[in-house]
Order: structure tokens, then sequence, then C-alpha cells
């Protein structure tokens, strides 16, 4: 099992792997909504009415590989911090964005390969959708940039070798 | 500020990593649709959405090239993450310049049915380049805490590291402490030892630079009366004593006496300091 929770930390990357995983859904999803209104001013034509359907789907299989990261990380987090609460509410909005452009998705199958301009409803859910990824990565962020959550989880050796030779005091290892 | 709005203080969180999306994902997305168009079947619509998605690439990247390189000048000038910073920018800026002429031999050809092999080799390049910057850029943030807290600091944090001789009697004057305004900080190391400096009010006073909690840098930390908050995990100490008023830090730091000798303020370095209670 710890084989597999050091694959969703990230430990063999260095790195942690859930917000490089979120790139993707962040990114596709506020572009389907640019592509969306490229479209809707006759820019682009079919083209742009797939590209907006690619990016949809190519932001709802990373979002889903995300998810076991993402909770793996938030796992890491004791109950009384103030991320634990952020980290739930970035992961319920993130379920919410997710199911919404699932229904979008699916909206757009029947027409996708022939339409040249995207309807109103899914348009409509590409807009507010939007609004949610961008405020649950906020949040998401918020837990990084606000909290720490894991800075410094895998370089916490190389920052102790620092400040040890300097002869600060050190928590127990 | 222009400075402190592009660091993204006013939203308490940094642009640059939240621009840095559009362009990471819409140029994955681009040279996955060359892939897919790459199958026998002629599918030109691919073509078109590739070099759509690779444009909105390059514009979202230019506009995060601003606070990106914002955040680059403010990172301290010897901090160990500034020559990935330096390597993190270059890559990017190869990999924007591949995409800009990427872009525009795909402009001269948007009615082929297929792409290019120039194009497609252009991309495949530069997915690899944006791996790596990508990469890099990340551990800037989740090795070496760049930008991690930096909004909750009042104050500008120091650019440079100033290295102070050791002394026979223990005394190392600091003339530069005298500068500091209410909340700055000066970065000191002296042997080896690294120490921040910092004024309150009139007094000045001096700890051991790492958090003991995960080795945050206190000089960049965020004072509230005689209190330093740690811009990583939040962990309190008081200047005075170095007693830890907020975890999850567990550890007291390492104070230091600031002294004025001969007219010269100094910090006292005694090999075994005591702590005082």
């Amino acid at each position: 099992m710890k084989w597999l929770l050091d694959i969703l930390k990230g430990t063999w990357l260095g790195h942690p792997l859930h917000p490089i995983l979120a790139h993707i859904p962040m990114a596709m999803w506020p572009g389907a909504l640019i592509f969306d209104l490229l479209s809707q001013r006759e820019i682009g034509g079919n083209a742009m009415v797939r590209l907006s359907f690619y990016a949809i789907a190519f932001g709802l299989v990373t979002a889903l590989v995300a998810v076991p990261t993402g909770l793996v990380d938030w796992s890491g987090i004791k109950k009384e911090k103030p991320a634990w609460k952020i980290g739930l509410y970035h992961m319920l909005l993130n379920l919410v964005v997710a199911i919404l452009f699932a229904v979008n998705l699916y909206l757009r199958w029947p027409t996708f390969r022939e339409a040249t301009e995207v309807d109103p409803i899914p348009l409509l859910l590409s807009a507010i959708g939007t609004l949610i990824v961008i405020g649950s990565s906020y949040l998401g962020g918020r837990m990084v940039y606000e909290y720490g959550i894991s800075v410094a989880r895998m370089s916490k050796k190389k920052w102790r070798q620092l400040a040890a030779a300097g002869g600060a005091n050190l928590p127990p290892e | 500020m222009l400075k402190d709005l592009l660091e993204g203080k006013p939203l308490r969180h940094p642009i640059h990593p939240m621009l840095v999306h559009f362009p990471i994902g819409l140029f994955i997305l681009s040279f996955i649709l060359d892939l897919v168009g790459l199958a026998p079947s002629p599918r030109p619509f691919l073509v078109s959405a590739a070099f759509y998605a690779m444009l909105l690439g390059v514009i979202t990247a230019l506009l995060a090239a601003v606070p990106g390189f914002v955040d680059y000048t403010d990172i301290r000038r010897d901090h160990p993450g500034k020559t990935t910073a330096t390597g993190h920018m270059v890559l990017n800026l190869l990999a924007v310049a591949l995409y800009a002429i990427n872009l525009w031999l795909r402009i001269l050809a948007l009615n082929n049915s297929k792409v290019g092999l120039t194009p497609l080799i252009l991309s495949f390049v530069g997915i690899g380049l944006l791996s790596a910057s990508g990469y890099l850029g990340g551990r800037l943030v989740y090795d070496e805490g760049i930008a991690v807290g930096r909004h909750k600091r009042r104050t500008p944090a120091p650019q440079e590291t100033i290295e102070l001789p050791r002394t026979k009697s223990g005394f190392v004057p600091v003339p530069q402490a005298e500068q500091l305004r209410d909340q700055e900080t000066f970065r000191a190391e002296i042997d080896g030892c690294v120490l921040t400096i910092v004024r309150i009010g009139k007094a000045l006073f001096a700890f051991q630079e790492f958090c003991t909690h995960r080795f945050g840098p206190l000089s960049e930390g965020a004072f509230d009366g005689f209190n330093v908050q740690c811009p990583w995990h939040n962990s309190c100490f008081d200047v005075r004593t170095g007693k830890v008023t907020n975890g999850p830090a567990k550890v007291d730091l390492k104070t230091f006496k600031m002294e004025m000798r001969d007219g010269k303020v100094g910090v006292l370095m005694t090999r075994n300091h005591d702590q005082k209670t």
C-alpha cells in the first residue's frame, strides 16, 4: 500500500502529483468556454465546436485521474487545521464542476460533429463550470500559498542540513 | 502598487502559477490533437483545432510571463532556488519562441488535411521543454517555498544575505541593522549560522533564520507585535525569547543578543547561547 501512496503523492517525482494533474482541467474548461464564445462569433466553424468538445473531454479524463492524488494529499492534513476545511470545499466544488462538464459533454455529443456553433445551454454550462473551477482552484492554491500544504514536504532534509550546519535549533527527526 | 498587484497580494495568491495552467494545458491538448490527426483517415478539423489551442496557449503564455518575471526578480539573489528559477525562465522563453515559430508554420498550412512534420516535431520538443520548465516551476514552490506566504508580509523581504566575519569576542558589528525600518529584516550569515535581524519599533532582535518546523525562512516572515510568523506553515515565535507562540512548530528558536558597543550596534554570537525562559 505504501508504494501506491508514494506514487499518488508524487514522492517518486520529487513533486506533488495533484497540482500537476490539476493544470489540465483548470486549463481545459475555461478554455472550452473561450472556444464556445469564439464559435458563437462564427470563428473557427466546426473545428472550434470540436475543439471545445475535445477540451472538455480531456479535462474530464484528467480530473478523474487527479481525484485519488488529491484525496491522498488531503488525507495528510490534520482535521483541526484550516486547510482541511478548505480542502473539503475544494473537493466538493470539484465534484460539482466535474458533474457539470460531464452533462455538458453529454449534451454536445449528438451535434458536435456537424455543428458550427455551440448551443446556448452547453455554453451556459461552460460559463458556470468555469466560474466554479476558478473558485475551487483558487481554494486549492490557497492551501499551498497560505497554509503551505505540500511545501517542503520533500525538501525538508535539504533545509534541515542547512539549518543544522549553522547550529540552529531543530525539530526532532 | 503595480508590483504588489502582479505578485497577487490583493488576491493573497500569486498570479503566475494561476495563469500557467493555460499554456501547459492548451499546448498538451494541441499536441494530442496532432497525434490523433496522424491516423490514416483525413481529419482536417483537427489541423484547425490544434492551431486554435496553440494560439490561445501562446497568448496565455505571454500573459503569464509578466507576473512570472516579477516573481523572479523578487527571489533573494543568493536563494538556492534562484538558479532553478533562471532555468525555469530560460526554458519557458525557449518554449514560447518555438511555439511562435510553430504557429507561424501552421498559419501557412491551415487548409491542409494533415499537420506537417516540422510543426509536429516542434510541438513534440515544445512539450518536452514545457514539462521540464513546469516541473522546475513546481519545485520552486514545493521545495523552495517561493511565493508561499509572501502576501502575508507588509515590508519588502531582504534581497540578499550579508555575510559577516566572525570575531574573537563574539560581538559582530552589524551597522546595516541601524538602517532597518519598523518590521524590516536583515538576513545575515556569520560563520555558517544564518540569522534574521528585525527592527520592532525602536528595538532590534536577532534569531535563527530557519523555522523549527520545516525550516521556512523567517527573514521573509510577517511581523505582528513581537511575533514573527513563518511564511510557509504559519508557525509563530516571540522574537524576544524565541518561544513558540503558535504551532505547528514545537521547538523554540535560538535567539541572539543585540548590543551597542563603542557606538556600534552588533549581534553577540555565543557558542552555547542559553535561551531565556
